[in-house]
């Protein structure tokens, strides 16, 4: 059961008053402790990450392909397909998300859970209202205008909060991605219909899936740094 | 504060027992304003309640950690952090063992 201590008997406690057998071994039982520890309490970015990353990639990149630049057609498709696999895939990274939060912060409590609920609610009242926003002017705009509105708008919104939740944890990598967000998609935005979706598609969701990446080689790191 | 040289003897007695030294580690992990429910410990650590209790006192006692109870409705929860001075007797702790380790040490 304690497998850093061959001397103790099964289950008995009497020498769990024991010392380590050296400083060295201290130092290590306290780092693999830390480092169990970490990897259960933190959220892994990862997790967090790759599914967003996919989904923006498949579904803009299916919005590019459907619709392109200059009402090109590049793969024919019925026209709901793209919205639909996005949608689907939106919902399906939210659950991934939301279980990996939840088992990670399972039993803890305090500051960091009023953080978590804070910014979680700040997703849900920030895609309320573009939802709301994109709607009221959506019957004024020409279709194309009209979809660039609606594909803009999620991504200012996962900006901002990406930028947000930098400050707030101090972490510098999420800030990043969220500058990155934002410049992908002005640029796509100044582009035009059509090619803002190829912009989201590989400067978005490929930003999400570098992201995770920079995320592990960080973790790979020695404790502390 | 540890001089160049601190003998083995000279450890924190509180924190240089296996167990208990696993626990302060695993507490230090929280974020500061985070306490963690017992059973949430209990699991991190594969301990048994009782012996999880037992030194759970013993640092309380040292004034390591700080043990709350609550009710989440009307379940009572036992949350557990460790204090700044635990915080603190950890470093030293972990400081004094790096000392020890050095070349030219006792």
């Amino acid at each position: 059961m304690n497998s850093t201590d061959p001397s103790a008997p099964a289950g008995g406690h009497a020498d769990e008053d024991a010392a380590p057998p050296s400083p060295a071994a201290s130092l290590q039982l306290i780092d693999e402790q830390k480092r169990a520890a970490h990897r259960r309490l933190d959220i892994d970015p990862a997790l967090m990450l790759v599914p967003w990353g996919v989904a923006w990639l498949v579904g803009y990149g299916l919005f590019f392909l459907r619709f392109g630049p200059d009402e090109r057609v590049y793969v024919s498709m019925p026209e709901w397909l793209p919205l639909t696999v996005l949608l689907g895939l939106l919902c399906l990274a939210g659950a991934i998300s939301g279980v990996a939060g939840v088992r990670a912060q399972h039993g803890v409590a305090g500051e960091s859970a009023e953080r978590g609920t804070m910014y979680g609610l700040s997703w849900m009242v920030g895609f309320s209202t573009f939802v709301v926003l994109a709607s009221r002017f959506d019957d004024l705009l020409p279709d194309r205008d009209a979809g660039l509105l609606w594909a803009s708008l999620p991504v200012l919104v996962t900006a901002i909060l990406y930028m947000s939740g930098g400050a707030v944890w101090r972490d510098r990598y999420q800030f990043g991605l969220g500058v990155w967000l934002s410049v992908a998609n002005v640029a796509g935005l100044l582009a035009g219909p059509g090619w803002h979706s190829l912009v989201i598609c590989l400067a978005g969701g490929g930003g999400f899936l570098i992201a995770a990446a920079a995320y592990r080689l960080r973790a790979g790191q020695p404790a502390g740094s | 504060m540890t001089g160049p040289q601190t003998p083995v003897g000279e450890l924190d007695p509180v924190i240089h027992a296996q167990a208990r030294l696993r626990v302060v580690a695993t507490l230090s992990a929280l974020h500061d304003g985070d306490r963690l429910a017992f059973p949430r410990l209990q699991s991190l650590l594969e301990m048994t309640a009782g012996n999880l209790s037992t030194h759970l006192r013993r640092l309380e006692e040292a004034g390591y950690v700080e043990i709350t109870k609550t009710h989440q409705g009307r379940v009572p929860v036992t949350f557990v952090a460790l204090t700044r001075r635990g915080g603190v007797a950890f470093e030293d702790y972990t400081a004094a063992l790096r000392a020890l380790l050095e070349p030219g040490g006792p």
